[in-house]
């Protein structure tokens, strides 16, 4: 397994032998496929961090379910902020990796 | 490293954003013309309706097109929120013009698209576009038809019953 990207609280990896990601969260690491690895995505990008300071967000808690609401996520604001930071680094891996193996 | 990605996805994951962009974009087209065609039928313009009834459902084949393209690829098509669709017209030519307004405005996006592509190199994505292209131009020249219409002709009362009947025409036959 190895390391694709890690942020301040998040780290993911890719599997090759099982054609997998995980993704370590504080308190667990979760399996996912290409497909629920880009549906995270999509729910990361949705996320309006601006609502956090604008007061349409007072809590500031952004709920994530993934994997077919297999696993439920509570985030905080800076934990939010660092996942996005998270995935755009863990994609740009991807990109990185793919420009590699395409280049040998 | 593997490249697990391309094992999953030909697309490009940016390409594959403005994809579902493109998909919201045309969605709202077809409810914008369908908004079109009411007003229309509302004011006894039964060609004209007919017109924007089918270029309604044009604009959903070329969303569904889109759709397709990117779950067959490995991606994931979102389907699209459509929100503030205009009901609200002067006349028919203001009709038109926002109609033309609309073309254009897909077209730059369709354009916007292919220049993503090239610049990440996903071919497929280009050549898949390339209908898009084709079909925009089209697009374009049939409303500026319309407009054309309305220099030519006059649009007080039975001025513009005959303009109407004249929509219909203004299809290009060749690609019929
Ligand atoms: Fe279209
Ligand atoms: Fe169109």
């Amino acid at each position: 397994m190895k390391v694709l990207h890690q942020s301040q609280f998040f780290i993911s990896y890719q599997c090759d032998k099982q054609r997998c990601f995980f993704i370590k969260f504080p308190h667990k690491t979760i399996q996912l496929g290409f497909c629920q690895l880009l549906a995270f995505r999509q729910q990361v990008k949705e996320i309006d961090l601006e609502a956090h300071f604008n007061g349409q967000n007072p809590h500031g808690m952004e709920m994530l379910m993934l994997c077919n609401r297999e696993h439920f996520f509570i985030f905080n604001t800076l934990e939010s902020i660092d996942l996005k930071e998270f995935i755009t680094g863990t994609f740009a891996m991807l990109e990185l990796n793919s420009l590699l193996t395409t280049s040998v | 490293m593997k490249d697990l990605v391309r094992q999953k996805l030909s697309i490009h994951v940016d390409v594959m954003d403005l994809l579902n962009k493109q998909i919201e974009q045309e969605a709202h087209s077809s409810s914008a013309y369908l908004a079109m065609a009411s007003w229309c039928d509302h004011n006894a313009l039964s060609y004209s309706a007919d017109f924007f009834y089918e270029q309604a459902a044009e604009e959903r084949e070329h969303m569904m097109k889109i759709f397709r393209y990117i779950n067959d690829n490995g991606g994931t098509a979102y389907s699209p929120e459509v929100g503030g669709v205009n009901h609200d017209f002067k006349s028919l030519e203001e009709i038109f013009e926002n109609a033309l307004d609309q073309e254009i405005a897909i077209t730059k996006s369709i354009h916007n698209l292919v220049g993503k592509c090239r610049k990440v190199n996903d071919y497929t994505t280009e050549y898949f576009l390339q209908w898009f292209i084709a079909e925009q131009m089209e697009e374009e020249q049939t409303m500026r038809r319309a407009l054309e219409l309305f220099d030519l002709m006059g649009t007080e009362g039975l001025g513009l019953k005959l303009l109407d009947e004249r929509i219909p025409k203004i299809r290009n036959k060749n690609t019929e």
